[in-house]
């Protein structure tokens, strides 16, 4: 005879508390980090879309790569060692459409490179959610630093930068525009050999990332946050069993005394917790996920199994030892206070 | 037969600073089959003697003895598995498992006794029982639907299912009238002779001891 289940369904409403407590911290858990993680992709989805690597920037610009310039010489010897290294820039700027209306996007010029997208002069290819504003392929765009015009060329998924659409143009038209000779950036993805190169200073993706301000202060706060609501879902977990097994002493004076095992009392309290987390774990998975698809355009939430499956583990070792620490009074239970306290 | 002895058991409880020593020294024998009566004024020490004699809690000094073996030598998971499955015990309060049915806590107990009974063997065993304490009906009922007269025959019930050797009862008929009281000591007379359960029981109640077989009176923690 399972007691754990009979006791599930005895009370059912202590317990569906308790459960409707651990589905509320961790399907707000859940959201905060999907949005976590789509503003981060927001912001970053051009870097953190792209391989494992090294990025290298001049040593000068003390790590923000709009001061760097890489000298061509060394790009001209890397790039010609490396076939799948690339030299690169990214500027912030605007775009004016033919009836003036003006849009804020990442401008981004790169050598010959399968990694990013190969634009040529003229032409420009832009992130999908341009698209979705109205933008067409074959509209002409404007830049009041360019002389000529951009002719929409196509359109990529998912190229953010900063919180703006991620504009590919021709390295030749970047030149003009910013008035630079030089790249910005060197990146060199995994699998090659990353040399040290003489006043040029290496970052990894992540390094590089937290080189920009606004990334590392956003994901800081963000990530501060997701930790806070465990850290509080912890207690909560631990606060509420407790209450629950203090309730419950008498009962378990009484089991102790007509001979029930510590062990099977323990047994019985870890079969509940795991089947009320499991449970509500399911439901904040199932609509945080739906919440995933049904998330406004606008908003950037985006929420990965990987993701979701990491924090289900956290919640349920957190559950786990909220109940096992609450528990530990159950081992001090003596047989004979249930019997010397009245009714039961 | 003696199949349970209580030698020279002492108990001192410490309070603060203050030690009291409740029980001086008692000496007494249960014989197999028989009903032993424990009586004597509030505060004499009946519970404390009783409850030590369980295994609920420890003497301080003193010798127990049952069926041969040492309990006072005993580990707390040796004592453990006497008590479920060779001790049975009734208190004052039913003391149910509110979430189990009637049926269900003797399915507990039986299981916590690890009785090696088949599962249609159990049932037959269970019926039987809930027969002897007319409750067939209400087997499906949970404690809270119950009344204390019924609550108290399922602690009874629960207390032999697993056939113990040793019933410990302390003021079993407290909480009930004198009508249902005689019917509760009736019943623990009719199972205990028919099952050859040996029991010590704690009174108050002058017309309880017609139905024991011995009568052990108790005064300042001594056996008179
Ligand atoms: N855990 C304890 N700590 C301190 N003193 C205790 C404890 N248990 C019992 N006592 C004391 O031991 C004495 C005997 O108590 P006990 O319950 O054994 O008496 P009793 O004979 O069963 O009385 P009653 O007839 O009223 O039930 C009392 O004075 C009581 O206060
Ligand atoms: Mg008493």
């Amino acid at each position: 005879m399972n007691i754990a289940w009979k006791e599930i369904k005895k009370s059912k409403v202590r317990f569906m508390i308790l459960g409707s407590i651990v589905f509320l911290v961790s399907f707000l858990t859940f959201i905060i980090s999907g949005l976590a993680n789509g503003l981060s992709q927001d912001n970053a989805a051009l870097i953190k879309n792209l391989p494992d690597g090294q990025f290298y920037m001049n040593e000068d610009a003390e790590e923000t790569y709009n001061l760097s310039l890489i000298d061509p010489s060394i790009q001209e010897k890397v790039l010609s060692k490396q076939e799948q290294a690339a030299a690169l820039s990214i500027q912030m700027g605007f775009l004016n459409d033919d009836e003036d209306k003006q849009r804020s996007v990442a401008f981004v010029t790169s050598t010959d490179s399968t990694l990013f997208e190969n634009v040529k002069e003229g032409e420009i290819v832009l992130d999908r959610s341009l698209e979705e504003e109205g933008l067409k392929v074959g509209d002409t765009l404007t830049n009041n630093q360019f002389s000529g015009k951009f002719v929409v060329k196509g359109f990529v998924d998912q190229q953010k930068y900063s919180h703006a659409p991620v504009a590919f143009i021709n390295m030749e038209n970047y030149k003009e525009m910013h008035r630079v000779n030089e790249m910005q950036l060197l990146f060199i993805p995994a699998g090659n050999e990353f040399p040290a190169i003489k006043g040029l200073q290496s970052f990894s993706n992540s390094e590089f990332l937290n080189t920009i301000p606004s990334y590392s202060a956003e994901q800081l706060s963000l990530n501060m946050i997701v930790w806070f609501l465990i850290v509080i879902s912890g207690l909560l977990f631990a606060i509420f069993f407790y209450m629950m097994n203090v309730q419950k002493i008498g009962l378990y004076g009484i089991l102790k005394a007509i001979g029930v095992k510590t062990s099977t009392l323990f047994k019985m309290m870890w079969t509940q917790m795991l089947f009320i987390t499991v449970i509500a774990l399911a439901l904040s998975i199932a609509l945080s996920q739906s919440f995933n698809f049904i998330a406004p355009d606008g908003m950037p939430f985006s929420l990965t199994a990987v993701t979701t499956v990491q924090l289900s583990i956290v919640f349920l070792v957190i559950g786990f030892v909220g109940a096992t620490l609450s528990g530990i009074q159950i081992k001090k239970v003596e047989p004979l206070q249930a019997i010397q306290q009245g009714e039961v | 037969m003696t199949i349970f002895t209580i030698n020279d058991v002492r108990k001192t409880f410490i309070t603060g600073e203050v030690a009291e020593e409740i029980l001086k020294g008692i000496d007494l024998s249960l014989q197999q089959g028989e009903i032993t009566a424990l009586v004597g004024a509030s505060g004499s020490g009946k519970s404390t003697l009783l409850t030590i004699a369980a295994g609920l809690q420890p003497a301080s000094d003193g010798q127990i003895t049952f069926n041969g073996r040492n309990m006072t030598d005993m580990s707390q998971e040796q004592i453990r598995k006497v008590r479920a499955s060779e001790f049975g015990f009734v208190f004052q309060s039913a003391h149910l498992v509110p979430f189990l049915t009637v049926e269900e806590q003797l399915i507990l107990m039986l299981e916590v006794s690890q009785s090696k009974l088949k599962k249609g063997q159990q049932k037959k065993e269970i019926g039987h029982i809930l027969k002897l304490i007319d409750m067939e009906h209400r087997k499906n009922a949970y404690p809270a639907s119950l009344s204390g007269g019924e609550r108290q025959r399922v602690a009874i019930a629960r207390a032999i299912i697993h056939k113990p050797k040793i019933l410990f009862a302390d003021e079993p008929t407290a909480s009930l009238d004198s009508k249902r009281s005689k019917d509760v000591m009736e019943l623990i007379r009719n199972l205990t002779k028919t099952l050859n359960i040996t029991t010590l029981m704690v009174t108050h109640d002058e017309e309880m001891l017609a139905y024991a077989d011995h009568i052990i009176t108790m005064k300042d923690g001594l056996v008179e």
